[in-house]
């Protein structure tokens, strides 16, 4: 009898400590760690948007991709670093710096990239991130040109793990903060290329497209209007929205042949976008965006 | 009776422990191995974890924003097999397919898609005879 008892409590025991909670239960714990936070922001659903959010590093290849020279005078200097005081700041700034890194490793310009580097980890720290920074191998790889595909491989994961690890903590404003900065520096980046070489109509498209993200970025903000700070960048994002409203994007789907080539799926997309932006568009753009990013950055 | 009483929760309590065991999943490991699988000249962007919780989920969904001229690469890790029948499927955001990994009625452990519309995609796991149900998964570009 008393193995049937220990079998029995065993069992019962087992079954209640399942890996994978049931749906009720979850649902439960999720209304009261939404209640904690307030009743108008919902994490699952910011995060679920945060994850669009493109890499900046997209942007700086086109632009090496498509011949366009180095530029450091594009970047927000390393040494701004002492302005930035608030959390609010600092984690926008890390965005900034970020996407400044990334543009610095994909033209293998080590040296400029280097001096991000402290300045990265510095406000890393300050926001309690820092041990998501691998500095040291960083600072290591960056010394190697040869290293280039491992370097942007390990910033890549690096800023990965803090956005995971901001909205799983329940700091999801930061992680909205850090890749709304990383997005308007590669922006901003593209704008001042753009002004330089307007004949070039892949940037223009380039610009225009960012149509699609900004919105996503504006829908992120709605969920944070009683931050004062927030509410305030909101304001300038709408009015930069209203000038990405005047772009028309055409999208036609056209069902995709496929192919299997070398073990690999590859797709033909028949589909299309036609994104009709205007130069006087661009430059409207181009003079929003730097307005808010000089906002943020100095 | 007592042995027959005896003999039913022994193997309840042998069936819910390999209920257990089978039911463990470590997605992450499955998507930081994927990464390196990534084919050459693509750059990583994202790693997704694959986690059907033992069957609890049907399907796992991530979102990216796919931009034109760039070509994307997503792969699939799971245990044995190739794949273990996880599926990976692009919708658009109008909810239309644009891509599968199961071709045919084989799977593909990788899918390259030079996107020629930007907007944001729907990427889709799911699981067609699926032992583990638990894989990761990594999301690549190149220019």
């Amino acid at each position: 009898m008393r193995i049937v008892m220990i079998c029995l409590v065993a069992s019962i025991l087992l079954a209640s400590c399942g890996k994978s909670k049931k749906p009720d239960e979850q649902a439960f714990l999720n209304s009261l760690d939404s209640a904690k936070k307030g009743p108008t922001i919902d994490e699952e659903v910011i995060n679920s948007i945060l994850q669009q959010i493109p890499s900046p590093l997209e942007i700086s290849v086109l632009l090496k991709e498509s011949g366009t020279k180095y530029n450091f005078g594009l970047l927000n200097t390393p040494e701004n670093l002492s302005k930035y005081n608030s959390n609010y700041k600092k984690a926008l700034n890390l965005g900034i710096y970020g996407t400044d890194l990334g543009y610095t490793n994909i033209y293998q310009q080590n040296q400029d990239g280097i001096k991000y580097l402290a300045s990265i980890k510095s406000l890393a720290n300050d926001l309690n991130i820092g041990q998501f920074f691998d500095i040291e191998t960083i600072g290591r790889l960056a010394t190697n040109s040869k290293n280039l595909d491992s370097l942007l491989l390990i910033t890549t994961q690096n800023f990965n793990d803090i956005n995971h690890y901001l909205q799983t903590q329940g700091r999801a404003n930061l992680s909205v903060l850090l890749l709304t900065g990383g997005w308007l520096e590669a922006m901003q980046i593209t704008c001042q290329v753009a002004g330089k070489d307007p004949k070039n109509k892949e940037l223009k498209e380039k610009i225009g497209e960012q149509k699609i993200i900004l919105e996503q970025i504006v829908l992120l903000f709605s969920f944070y209007k009683e931050d004062e700070n927030m509410a305030s960048l909101w304001k300038d994002l709408d009015e930069l929205k209203a000038a990405f409203d005047k772009i028309n994007i055409t999208y036609t789907y056209k069902e995709s042949t496929m192919e299997v080539v070398n073990g690999v799926a590859i797709i033909k997309d028949n589909s299309t976008t036609t994104i009709d932006v205007t130069d006087k568009d661009i430059q409207n753009i181009t003079s929003i965006t730097n307005s808010i990013r000089n906002k943020i950055a100095s | 009776m007592k042995y027959v009483i005896s003999s039913i929760l022994l193997v309840s309590f042998v069936g819910l422990l390999s209920i257990q065991l089978s039911g463990q999943c470590n997605p992450d490991s499955f998507a930081t191995a994927c990464i390196p699988k990534l084919a050459t000249g693509f750059n990583f962007l994202k790693s997704y974890k694959v986690d059907g919780e033992g069957g609890a989920k049907e399907k796992v969904e991530y979102s990216y924003v796919f931009t034109k001229g760039t070509q994307y690469m997503i792969n699939l890790c799971a245990n044995g097999a190739a794949t273990d029948g996880i599926v990976v499927t692009l919708f658009d955001s109008g909810r239309n397919k644009v891509a599968t990994s199961k071709i045919n009625g084989q799977f593909i452990s990788a899918i390259a898609y030079p996107c020629n519309a930007t907007g944001i995609y729907y990427i889709q796991y799911t699981f067609d005879g699926s032992s583990g149900k638990c894989g990761g998964s990594a999301l690549g570009f190149k220019r």
